[in-house]
């Protein structure tokens, strides 16, 4: 019995004693004193905090998803890519997405409010140039988030402080800024981190130079809002009047200024133009790849060895060139259009009288091109991990006539409708299709398209692949789903000298911005490094013959353009249209024409012929781009942030 | 096994009866319609089939400010919803053609059950589409225009006056047959009515065209006209039916 008892005491006071102690803090969890107090711990909060900056990079969805950053099912981001979105790419996934996914980043917003308020009390565990550098790091991390949101929305809520939950509704519900006021913002903010932080830092980490790239794009986009939004005709709306959505066209000047200080800054960094290579075209491609290239000033890191669903791989080049020949999985999602090939120096394929220019090889298009043009686009004859791409729309048994005879490619057209020998004049066909003509059978397309029974997969819509980006290094059998681990450059010189150049323009200093378009356009290998000054006014665009609401000299005009050649396929065209305030303008039916080779069968010559795409399509932007909605869920919560953009 | 059985009805007794529960709020039944005037001519404006809306905001929900519904406007110029819930309405007529109606409708009480609510609303076209006139050569297709802009102080700029064809009753900018043959046509001005015209009310009969048309076919046809406000929607001209022998 004493047994029991002295047992049962025993078991009590464990269990009495075991009640105390469970009162402490849990040792596996990290608070902020071990976060905020030592710079490893300050490096992985931050880590969480890079890894949702609203960077447009390879797995950004332009349209259609809640998580349009960070995507589930993200290989289908080659689909849904903003290029396709925005008719810079041709394909038939997605049109025009006026309305934006609803980007509301406030829960990360306040995940560096959190530090910038907390870490004061750390101070003293830090040297002043470590502790000014974080610091720096952080406002510059919330400028990029303020930035994702005024570039969709203009004015938002200005949120600095850590809100409390259990505030009430008049802390909480917080009204919106006024556009200037947001930007404004961005540009303080931005300017404590280029005066707080180093020259240098860790690959993918910010440094002042990376502050004043976002500098230079950021204050680029406020001076042309606030010059161009006044010609759309917002005026009566009420967020226009209230200065929500536009900006005093008497402030366009003032980040015109930032936009060329903060370039001028960068250039103090040290960076250059990519130049390695001797080959102008493949220096042109490498320049992306290049994990040393010193043009890059922040770069987004991808990785093939991480574990999977991180988003830390992508999937670009599996969906970006033909399978099976040159990736291993899916294909080709993408097409460059003629639109866009037309900008650059472009090799004669019309003759003066009209008739279509015969080439012994197709791959002798390639012969007049600008060398950024063949960087940034595979042709005929090109090789990619050990094969060449062969491209070529159908046969014509022959052709005698002018280009345009072909009626850009029309059914309707006599010459493509005629029968000749028992056939009509002109052949199309599907993939590894054959004819016979005179004895001889000739394969109606190429081996990667365009074949006439198959939509946009795989299947060569015109005369290109994509180049830019593509890891040539890469095997085959490698190129699959989730397995490219080439980085992104989110900032590089050439785009800073394009934001200065055409601040410059603006600011009306134009020898000085024609300097800039001169270096871009030597390293291009451009025909013309460095145009003649045209002050004569237009308001026609080059893309879509657009007609701007507005009149621009054209020389500002060649510098928009060449932002188009430089950056195509960089994600910066469908902002561009937008703060240009051109969206509606240049996407107004935009029907992608694409240049198509064929071969003439009794000359045994190849012709290219301007097409309108095969089927028609066309991509159409409406003024309600320029302003995203408020997401109709935050203004449910929080009426203040009311009015709501103009035309929602 | 009767026990099962006896369990097995009475989960399906409270079940079933769960599932029945009448709503405390009223099915939406009232009814709103009416016409859109043409201030001008003092007939329904000439519209495109769900071009642009009369929006309008519930005011009998007080907890938070209303987010706006939208009323399409039909190809008549009326519109018409008879599934709405009963309540006190607010009513604009928002984002069409026309000078920016500054007034809204305060107060349209919408009842419960049978209400057959009508509420008209005039409007000040920014643009008319006079003198429309269709002639057929073969098959090409000529159209014409007058346009009149009464009102011209503080008009934004003009954009483009185009055509559009249909082969069904619907033809305006929600539907027509867009192709380059016919969008290519377009006039496109993108200047104010003075430096196009000039300070007068009308313009010179304006010709578009010769436009390709099929023999065989009965073509709907207008011209529409817009200028450079928020909204960019056409004004049109009346609809005549061509029929290509």
């Amino acid at each position: 019995m004493n047994r029991y008892i002295l047992l049962y005491t025993v078991l009590l006071a464990m269990i009495f004693s075991a009640c105390q102690k469970l009162d402490l803090e849990p040792k596996g969890r990290l608070g902020q004193p071990e976060i905020f107090g030592n710079e490893f711990g300050v490096k992985k909060y931050f880590t969480g905090i890079y890894n949702y900056l609203p960077i447009e990079d390879f797995n950004y969805y332009g349209a259609n998803s809640g998580t349009a950053y960070r995507p589930d099912n993200y290989w289908e981001a080659g689909k849904n890519s903003q290029g396709n979105m925005s008719g810079e790419f041709f394909n038939t996934w997605v049109g025009v997405n006026n309305g934006g996914f609803g980007y509301w980043p406030y829960d990360r917003i306040r995940d560096v409010n959190v530090f910038i308020q907390n870490f004061p009390t750390y101070q003293s565990k830090y040297t002043t140039e470590v502790y000014n550098a974080l610091m720096g790091e952080a406002y510059f991390l919330r400028a990029y988030f303020y930035f994702g949101l005024a570039k969709r929305y203009g004015g938002v809520p200005i949120v600095k402080e850590v809100q409390d939950p259990l505030a009430g509704k008049d802390v909480l519900e917080v009204s919106r800024n006024t556009e200037y006021d947001t930007w404004k913002f961005i540009h303080d903010d931005l300017q404590f981190a280029i005066d707080n932080m180093p020259a240098t830092s860790e690959s993918g980490r910010a440094n002042k130079y990376v502050a004043a790239a976002l500098m230079s794009r950021t204050m680029l986009y406020a001076g042309s809002i606030a010059k161009y939004t006044q010609y759309l005709g917002f005026q009566a709306e009420p967020a226009t009047k209230a200065g929500l959505a536009g900006i005093d066209p008497g402030k366009a000047n003032e980040f015109f200024q930032y936009a060329v200080d903060a370039g001028k800054l960068v250039e103090a960094g040290g960076y250059t133009l990519y130049q390695k290579e001797g080959d102008l075209a493949l220096n042109f491609a490498r320049l992306f790849l290049d994990p040393a290239s010193p043009e890059n000033i922040f770069i987004k890191d991808f990785d093939q060895s991480v574990p999977g669903d991180t988003r830390l791989r992508h999937s670009y080049d599996a969906l970006m060139s033909p399978q099976p020949d040159m990736v291993a999985d899916v294909g080709a999602e993408s097409y460059p259009p003629f639109d866009f090939m037309e900008l650059y120096d472009m090799t004669t394929y019309t003759n003066s009288d009209g008739t279509p220019v015969r080439f012994t090889n197709r791959s002798d298009i390639k012969n007049d091109m600008e060398p950024r043009m063949r960087g940034t686009m595979y042709f005929d004859g090109d090789v990619l991990r050990g094969k060449a791409f062969s491209i070529q729309r159908g046969i014509y048994q022959t052709y005698k006539g002018t280009a345009a005879d072909a009626q850009a490619g029309s059914n309707a057209a006599p010459i493509n409708t005629m029968i000749v020998n028992g056939k009509s004049n002109r052949i199309l066909g599907g993939r590894g299709w054959t004819t016979n003509i005179n004895g001889v059978d000739l394969n109606i397309t190429g081996a990667h398209g365009n074949f006439d029974d198959q939509g946009g997969e795989n299947n060569c819509w015109g005369s290109a692949f994509v180049r830019k980006y593509i890891n040539p290094d890469m095997k085959q059998s490698e190129a699959g789903l989730y397995r490219s681990g080439q980085h992104w450059v989110v900032f590089r010189l050439g785009e800073i000298y394009l934001n200065t150049a055409e601040a410059l323009y603006e600011l009306g200093k134009r020898d000085e911005a024609f300097g800039y378009i001169e270096k871009i356009r030597d390293r291009a290998g451009a025909k013309v490094k460095r145009p003649a000054i045209d002050q004569t006014s237009t308001n026609i665009g080059t893309i879509n013959k657009a007609h701007y609401p507005y009149q621009i000299e054209k020389s500002l005009q060649f510098i928009r353009d060449e932002r188009e050649r430089e950056l195509y396929g960089e994600n910066h065209w469908w902002w561009d249209l937008r703060r240009w305030r051109t969206a509606d303008q240049v996407l107004k039916q935009f029907r992608h024409r694409v240049l198509s080779c064929y071969y003439v069968a009794d000359e045994k010559k190849y012709i290219y012929l301007d097409e309108i795409n095969r089927i028609n399509r066309d991509w159409t932007a409406s003024k309600s781009c320029f302003y995203e909605p408020i997401p109709a869920g935050e203004i449910g919560k929080n009426n203040k942030l009311l009015p709501n953009n103009p035309l929602y | 096994m009767k026990k099962i059985a006896y369990i097995f009805l009475g989960v399906m007794l409270v079940g079933l009866s769960s599932c029945y529960k009448k709503d405390n709020w009223d099915e939406p039944n009232a009814q709103i319609h009416g016409n859109i005037i043409d201030s001008y001519t003092g007939k329904p404006l000439l519209s495109s089939q769900a071009d642009w809306s009369i929006r309008i905001w519930e005011r009998s929900w007080t907890a938070s400010v209303p987010i706006n519904q939208d009323i399409p406007v039909k190809q008549d110029g009326t519109y018409n919803n008879s599934k709405l819930f009963g309540g006190t309405y607010d009513m604009l007529p928002y984002g069409g053609p026309f000078w920016p109606v500054t007034d809204t409708t305060k107060n349209v009480v919408l009842g419960k059950g049978t209400t057959n609510g009508q509420q008209d609303f005039t409007v000040t076209p920014y643009l008319q589409l006079v003198d429309f006139e269709t002639s057929l050569v073969g098959t090409n297709l000529t159209l014409k225009v007058r346009l009149k802009a009464p009102v011209r102080a503080g008009l934004p700029n003009l954009v483009d006056v185009k055509p559009f064809l249909s082969l069904t009753n619907f033809v305006g900018e929600s539907n027509y047959i867009n192709i380059p043959e016919y969008n290519d046509t377009r006039i496109q001005l993108n200047k104010s009515w003075i430096d196009a015209y000039g300070d007068v009310e009308s313009s010179p009969l304006l010709t578009i065209g010769p436009l390709p048309v099929k023999s065989g076919y009965t073509y709907n046809v207008r011209i529409g006209a817009n200028v450079n406000d928020a909204n960019r929607k056409y004004n049109y001209s009346e609809i005549k039916q061509v029929i290509v022998p």
